[in-house]
């Protein structure tokens, strides 16, 4: 148990050295993380709590023992297989609190190990039904701590809570129904004693949502659906329909619109608000749904007191190519034509990088990050896309083949769940992105539960000779991108950037990296044994800087084949923790 | 990322299959059926009145299909629920050749599966076999609501029950210039949009023939009307209905088609038919 009890961000020494107050430090360790220490995350270098490291998920530590300098001595200092025969992706971000790594893995699986030895202190596996239908591997992004327990979410649609010493289960909450579609893989945020989580599903006939739980119980608090029409609620009570009946949706269509925010959200403490981005419109066909269908393909910002929407921007108008908008929407501060200002900023499946007023959700600029945008040219200052209509796919008709469309960015998006990052230092965004487009065309002859229905084929398809994976570096004062990193497959892990002015992604191809923050020069390279799709952490331990990244290859790209699937065939799957360090 | 409408193409099937981890657990031809007495056949989960529970029991078309198979193979049914995944082409990866990504063992044979040559061609991993019936969507409206027969754009101003995303869908929301578009009201399946007909919850209802029927029957309501011409500019003729075992378990195919073409003859087919209420319609492919 002593183990447990050393506050992880003092080396051994130090406890030596302040043994008089071990007693009252103990007593911290053991309360574990309050609500203060998860604001507080991005600025503590000892530890890791939140996913993002911080609220406001900008993902950059300011650690700088590892740097452009050193780096290349970095090597392992251990790897934790995850064990048995479940293997597939493994898109988790590790947390790092007292002597412990916790990290979620593939199948709702939730792992404690040591952060000195790597050696395994608990596991738990959620047991899942055999009727749940993921849609895209069964991933899980990450955990969330508070006090004492570890929180994550299950692809049966659960809240699961768990002492972070035992790994036994404190409370385990249905958030919704599995067997109607809906699902859960996010990481989620903790906010002022709340666990606040988006959805994610499913089958026609769901509606985005976002919810707010007691993180004591996992008791509802406050319930928000996304789609305009829907009525809210607050501790059981209604609390106001979202937008406005019928405003842009006709029919009863508002009640199944889609919109799942199945990425979770990022908070902000400056603001007191949060920030949710929503998935796109249903039914797929936008033909059928006339408008803008608000609040889809969105960002969202919520009251964390009440679940009231305070402001929003649409980044895809009246979707039709499946760009959902649900990604993170990163605060920072910049100064824009001599102006300082509280930014946020996020890029977006469509391919465009957009940067809003974070206190109004007014647009500022979104500039293309990818290769090519077949739907739309640009923005103009309103912050409105000027759509290319030939770039719209047709509407259904079960006569014949439709004519072919080719889109880009493909359905996957320039950029998909991947989380970006943000360097105070260099003022940069890291974009993971994807230059790829995809042939769409109606399917005259389709099925679905063994019944005719109007399909859609498609083909995703690579847009360059080179690469499908590039790695971004954004100026989003101009919208220019400053440097590049192509990759022949592509990418999907997340991004590390730091104040040794580095930046960390993974590759499919195994190896996690580390480039120049200013330049992009690829610096230092390991193999892991498969693909990389996790998010990189770093944090300081008897007095070393760590780095940690899960290895194992899957996820959504794997499950789609055409040409894509050339770039990763040789790619074995896994499932495994590496530690990295510095060699002495 | 949302479940999505589309179909996954041929070669993201055999990619799965190539990135699968473990070995799937092979589907028996017909000796290893025998030898084990269990014939393991796949039904979909919540698909009345094909396979669906009532009261808690697994009932309906296909159960009772299932269970004559097996009979007629002289061996036990095993039958395995299976959650409708996008498509029909995925179904059958994890029904019948694959399995499902959470541990569904793959089925000797699957019920329900559209017998039609272009989705069989794109689904090679699978022989589909021994079509049992021809489905097609009906349009049905209480009785003085509504003038079935009457072109649809008289319909308008009356509330519309559909499945969501549906052929009947596409068709009452799109065309006509979408006329009727805000009177289409949604259910989360034909046969719920058919009981909000029963329950006074909707005035007409464009579902499967078979959900009709069998709606009617078990709800015995009095007070509906069919439509008898074709509805104009409708896209979908219907579509035959068969089973799917792995490709290479066509002997165990052929034993079932046997099974089937004396089931027909017989008439036991088109009694367990009547038993639900549906009219039996022999395939096309079959005649």
């Amino acid at each position: 148990m002593t183990g447990r009890f050393t506050r992880s961000f003092l080396g051994a020494a130090a406890i030596a050295l302040v043994a008089g107050a071990a007693p009252l430090l103990a007593a911290d360790a053991a309360g574990g993380p309050t609500d203060a220490d998860l604001m507080n995350d991005a600025a503590s270098t000892g530890d890791v709590l939140t996913y993002g490291m911080g609220p406001q998920a900008q993902r950059f530590s300011t650690l700088n023992q590892i740097n452009t300098d050193t780096v290349s001595k970095l090597v392992p200092a251990f790897a934790s297989s995850l064990g048995g025969e479940k293997q597939r992706g493994q898109e988790s971000q590790p947390l790092v609190y007292d002597g412990t790594i916790y990290v979620t893995g593939s199948y709702s699986r939730l792992y404690a190990f040591d952060s000195r030895t790597g050696e395994e202190k608990w596991e738990y596996n959620a047991r899942l039904p055999d009727d749940i239908m993921p849609c895209c591997d069964v991933v899980n992004r990450g955990a969330a701590i508070h006090g004492d327990k570890i929180i994550f979410a299950t692809l049966d649609a659960r809240l699961v809570a768990l002492n972070r010493h035992t790994g036994k289960v404190v409370w385990n909450k249905q958030i919704a129904d599995y067997k109607a579609g809906y699902s859960a893989t996010a990481a989620p945020l903790i906010v002022k004693g709340m666990v606040i989580t988006g959805n994610s599903g499913g089958e026609f006939g769901i509606v985005g949502a976002v919810e707010a739980r007691d993180v004591d119980t996992g008791e509802l608090i406050w319930h928000r659906p996304v789609i305009e029409g829907n009525m809210g609620t607050l501790r059981g009570k209604d609390n106001g329909i979202t937008g406005k009946l019928n405003a842009t949706w006709q029919g009863d269509l508002y009640k199944t619109g889609g919109g799942a925010t199945w990425l979770g959200g990022t908070y902000d403490p400056e603001t007191n608000l949060l920030y949710f981005g929503t998935g796109n419109p249903a039914p797929w066909n936008s033909h059928l749904r006339p408008g803008d269908n608000l609040y889809t393909a969105s960002t969202l910002a919520i009251d964390p007191e009440t679940g009231v929407i305070k402001w929003h921007y649409q980044t895809t108008p009246h979707d039709g190519w499946d760009f959902d908008g649900v990604n993170e929407f990163i605060p920072f501060d910049a100064t824009i034509n001599g102006k300082p200002m509280k930014l946020g900023a996020k890029a977006d499946r469509n391919g465009y990088f957009f940067v809003l007023d974070r206190t109004n959700g007014k647009f500022v600029s979104a500039n293309r990050f990818v290769m090519q945008t077949t739907w739309a040219s640009g923005y103009d200052k309103n912050g409105k896309p000027i759509v290319i209509p030939a770039g719209r796919p047709g509407a259904p008709s079960a006569t014949e083949k439709g004519s072919t469309v080719f889109s880009s960015p493909s359905f996957l998006g320039g950029k998909n769940w991947m989380p970006m990052a943000y360097s105070k230092d260099t003022g940069l965004f890291y974009i993971p992105s994807n230059d790829w487009g995809m042939d769409i065309w109606n399917e005259p002859i389709a099925y679905k539960k063994g019944a005719a229905y109007l399909g859609a084929g498609f083909t995703i398809k690579p847009i360059a000779e080179d690469h499908i994976g590039a790695l971004r570096a954004m100026d989003p004062r101009t919208g220019k991108i400053v440097w590049e990193y192509k990759n022949k497959a592509p990418l999907w892990g997340g991004v590390l950037s730091t104040a040794g002015n580095l930046v960390f992604t993974g590759t499919p191809e195994g190896y996690l990296k580390a480039f120049d923050a200013k330049t992009g020069k690829e610096l230092w390279k390991f193999q892991t044994g498969s693909g990389v799709v996790g998010s990189p952490v770093t944090w300081e331990q008897d007095g070393e800087q760590y780095v940690a990244v899960m290895s194992g290859w899957g996820g959504a790209v794997p499950l789609w084949g055409g040409e894509v699937a050339k770039s990763f065939k040789d790619i074995n799957q896994g499932g495994s923790l590496w530690v990295f360090k510095l060699a002495k | 990322m949302d479940r999505r409408a589309f179909l996954s193409s041929a070669a993201a099937a055999a990619l799965l299959g190539y990135m699968s981890g473990g070995q799937a657990a092979k589907a028996a031809p017909l000796g290893k059926v025998r030898e084990l007495g269990v014939l393991r056949v796949a039904v979909y989960k919540d698909n009345r009145p094909w396979s669906w529970r009532k009261d808690g029991k697994l009932t309906g078309i296909d159960v009772d299909l299932a269970q004559a198979l097996a009979k007629g193979l002289g061996v036990r049914a095993d039958i395995a629920e299976l959650v409708a995944d996008e498509s029909a082409d995925d179904d059958l990866r994890n029904g019948v050749w694959k399995g499902g990504l959470l541990g569904f063992q793959p089925a000797d044979i699957m019920l329900h599966v559209p017998f039609d040559r272009s989705f069989a061609a794109r689904n090679d991993q699978v022989a589909i076999i021994a079509p049992y019936y021809r489905e097609s969507f009906q349009f049905a409206a209480v009785k003085g609501e509504i003038d079935v027969n009457a072109p649809p754009t008289q319909y308008r101003g009356k509330r519309l029950a559909v499945e969501i995303d549906s052929i009947p869908d596409f068709y009452l929301i799109g065309t006509f210039g979408g006329i009727l578009a805000r009177d289409v009201v949604h259910f989360h399946g034909g046969t719920e949009a058919v009981t909000a007909l029963t329950d006074g919850r909707a005035d007409g209802a464009l579902a499967s023939r078979a959900q009709i029927e069998a709606v009617l029957h078990d709800s015995g309501a009095t007070n509906i009307v069919r439509r008898t011409s074709p509805l104009p500019a409708f896209t979908s003729a219907g579509w035959d209905i068969g089973m799917a075992v792995k490709e290479n378990s066509r002997n165990l195919g052929d034993a079932v088609e046997t099974i089937l073409a004396e089931m027909t003859q017989s008439g036991a087919l088109k009694a367990i038919f009547e038993r639900h209420g549906v009219a039996y319609a022999p395939a096309v492919a079959a005649g």
